[in-house]
């Protein structure tokens, strides 16, 4: 009879239940969409960053965060590679290595960074083997080819076949030059990328910069899971002993990458509270007028015997079929949008232009929303649960009248 | 003699802006079970607030009042809840009736209370509902009903539960003098068939004079009761 008198009680003034439904179901719309927007923008971001530079974890020399060089080269044993690659959460590793140098053409010269890479590898996975807008992505075979990115290749006008010198200092400190050709040409969006970065096959950087065979700069883990990145690492370290190597989080060896997301995420948790604190004066103005309106019914049911309890449980019996009915609209509409947004990206290149950079990493201006059962569930528990919450300041003042004053 | 209503120097005052008002001065009166009785008196003699506290809604602030036994003033909140489910009906002046409800629902509410399985509750109230004359109407809602349907309703209520009292605040006052004079023909035939104790406060002269007991108040006292009648259920 409690659900049956909170059910129907609710239904008294449609319209008035009917509007703080839509605010609930609209709110957590929001919310959902914008955290799963947010969430897949922060994801496609580390993917582009992972897949072109070194993982999801990073393998390196112990002091070659502190100095990047050329010469902090480590050598990670075949067998734990393989046996690392054979995990459940790892979707592959690659060896890369990192210098930096001078590129020299007929029509000028700048600074590069130097990538050495295992084609095979990247060809699957890296941003900058998928945008080649000309030519074609390096061979494992190939002895003296490079892409370079397509601001490099206007600045120093280089075209597919074209010469260039690569000049750089090898792990000994003895300056080098290598004469390769172009081979194709990226364009990631990225501004720093596509100026600065050269990509060649790994042995050719190895000849370069005089490593020695199994040499690199660094090895990196891509996972297939992000969330098992803690496990990972830990499990890496545990498998190298006592070798002087290093192992990373992306996190740690792109802070500025890091500290944006947090920093994005805070000012998003910002606008999730202002969000949720608009729904929840919605909800408390309709409970309290509507508790407010029944006064007289409220004193009637306690004269007759209702104990203060009964009748608190069956107004908190409304709040909770309000919140209920307003959340499980908003999961529906939000997951909508949410799957909508998951399979056709939301176009946002009217706001943001074509590309955005962000520590360098190129964000499309065509966001994909991130589908995730926690972000569903975690904003409709938390709308619900501020509901309810915030249900109890007029439950509470359903049973404190005077019997005798409201019935008089 | 069975007393269902024992008060002994029964007083009440309000206060309010440090103005105090005395509302009873030392009521003593009893009730015996199977009385029909009234309460009538001028506007602020005290009829209802007489009526709040043996109904348990209002504490005097001194003297005693018992209802079937029990000081009320020694009871909790709780306590006069449970009391009020169990052992009083209430009958209002404006019904009072719960709009989202049926005539079956409100009536079978006090059932609800007491825990009475749903089955038993709709076979009583039905036959209760029959019993006031509203036969055919459980499923109309309150809003559906006449002024006299809804009271009738609110007397099933009353009675459904089988209480020792019913307690009717101004009961015919919303309703026309021929709607008035059937609802206290039935009130009297349960009072005579069922020894259902009616303690009414009104100015209806019509109560009044079906009423086997009159007890008129003024100033908060009783200056005058009129026994008229046998008290049903007594030889």
């Amino acid at each position: 009879m409690i659900l049956r008198l909170a059910w129907r009680s609710l239904w008294r003034n449609k319209r008035r239940t009917v509007i703080t439904v839509c605010s609930i179901a609209l709110g957590l719309t929001f919310a959902i969409f914008f955290i799963a927007l947010a969430e897949g923008a922060y994801e496609q971001m580390i993917e582009q960053m992972v897949r072109i530079q070194s993982g999801h974890i990073t393998l390196e020399h112990p002091e070659y965060r502190q100095a990047p060089s050329v010469d902090l080269w480590i050598t990670v044993p075949p067998q734990l590679r393989s046996e690392v690659e054979k995990w459940p959460d790892v979707e592959e590793t690659k060896l890369v290595i990192l210098g930096q140098g001078i590129v020299k053409s007929g029509a000028g010269n700048m600074a590069a960074a130097i990538m050495g890479v295992e084609p095979s590898v990247e060809k699957a996975s890296s941003p900058v083997a998928r945008n080649l807008i000309t030519g074609k992505y390096l061979e494992a075979s190939d002895k003296s080819q490079v892409v370079v990115g397509s601001e490099m290749a206007e600045r120093l006008k280089l075209a597919v076949g074209k010469k260039l010198v690569i000049a750089t200092n090898d792990v000994t400190g003895t300056l080098v030059e290598e004469l390769c050709r172009v081979k194709g040409i990226f364009r990631t969006g990225s501004e720093e990328i596509d100026a600065y970065f050269i990509q060649m096959p790994i042995d050719f950087a190895r000849r370069l910069f005089h490593l020695p065979r199994e040499g690199a700069t660094q090895m990196g883990v891509i996972l297939k899971d992000p969330g098992a990145q803690k496990r990972i690492m830990k499990r890496i370290k545990d498998r190298l002993d006592d070798r002087p190597i290093s192992v990373l989080s992306w996190q740690e060896v792109m802070p500025d990458v890091a500290t944006y997301i947090k920093m994005d995420k805070g000012s998003n948790l910002i606008f999730q509270a202002i969000l949720i604190f608009l729904i929840l004066f919605t909800i408390f103005n309709t409970l309290s007028m509507s508790v407010l309106e029944r006064q007289r019914e409220f004193a009637m049911l306690l004269a007759v015997g209702t104990t203060a309890r009964r009748l608190r449980l069956q107004v908190f019996a409304e709040t909770v079929f309000l919140g209920v009915i307003g959340c499980v609209a908003g999961l529906f509409f939000g997951g909508l949008a949410v799957v909508y947004g998951h399979v056709y990206g939301i176009n946002l290149s009217a706001i943001m232009g074509e590309s955005v950079n962000i520590s360098g990493f190129a964000l499309s201006s065509r966001m994909y929303t991130k589908l995730s059962f926690g972000i569903f569930f975690g904003s409709a528990v938390t709308v619900l649960a501020a509901t309810l919450l915030l249900g109890l300041i007029p439950v509470r003042r359903a049973t404190r009248i005077s019997i005798v004053d409201t019935l008089r | 003699m069975n007393e269902i209503i024992e008060t002994e120097g029964l007083t009440k005052d309000y206060g309010q802006d440090g103005v105090v008002t005395r509302a009873l001065r030392g009521v003593n009166l009893t009730l015996t079970a199977g009385e029909f009785a009234a309460m009538a008196g001028p506007s602020g003699s005290g009829k209802s607030t007489l009526l709040n506290i043996i109904g348990g809604l209002d504490r005097p602030t001194a003297g005693t009042a018992r209802v079937q036994g029990q000081d009320l003033a020694k009871m909790s909140g709780t306590d006069l809840s449970r009391m009020r489910r169990d052992c009083i009906g209430f009958i209002f002046q404006a019904y009072n009736l719960i709009p989202v409800l049926t005539a079956l629902e409100n009536a079978e509410y006090v059932l609800m209370l007491q825990g009475v399985p749903p089955r038993e509750r709709e076979e009583r109230i039905r036959a209760i509902l029959n019993e006031v004359g509203l036969e055919g109407i459980e499923n109309r809602f309150p809003r559906e009903l006449s002024g006299g349907q809804q009271q009738r309703v609110a007397i099933a209520r009353a009675i459904a539960s089988e209480p020792a009292l019913v307690l009717a605040d101004e009961p015919t006052a919303n309703v026309d003098s021929k709607t008035a004079r059937s609802l206290l023909e039935l009130m009297r035939r349960l009072n005579e068939e069922k020894g259902i104790t009616f303690l009414f406060s009104t100015h209806d002269q019509a109560v009044m004079k079906q009423a086997r007991r009159l007890i008129i108040l003024q100033d908060g006292q009783i200056i005058h009761e009129d026994h008229r009648g046998e008290v049903a259920g007594v030889a």
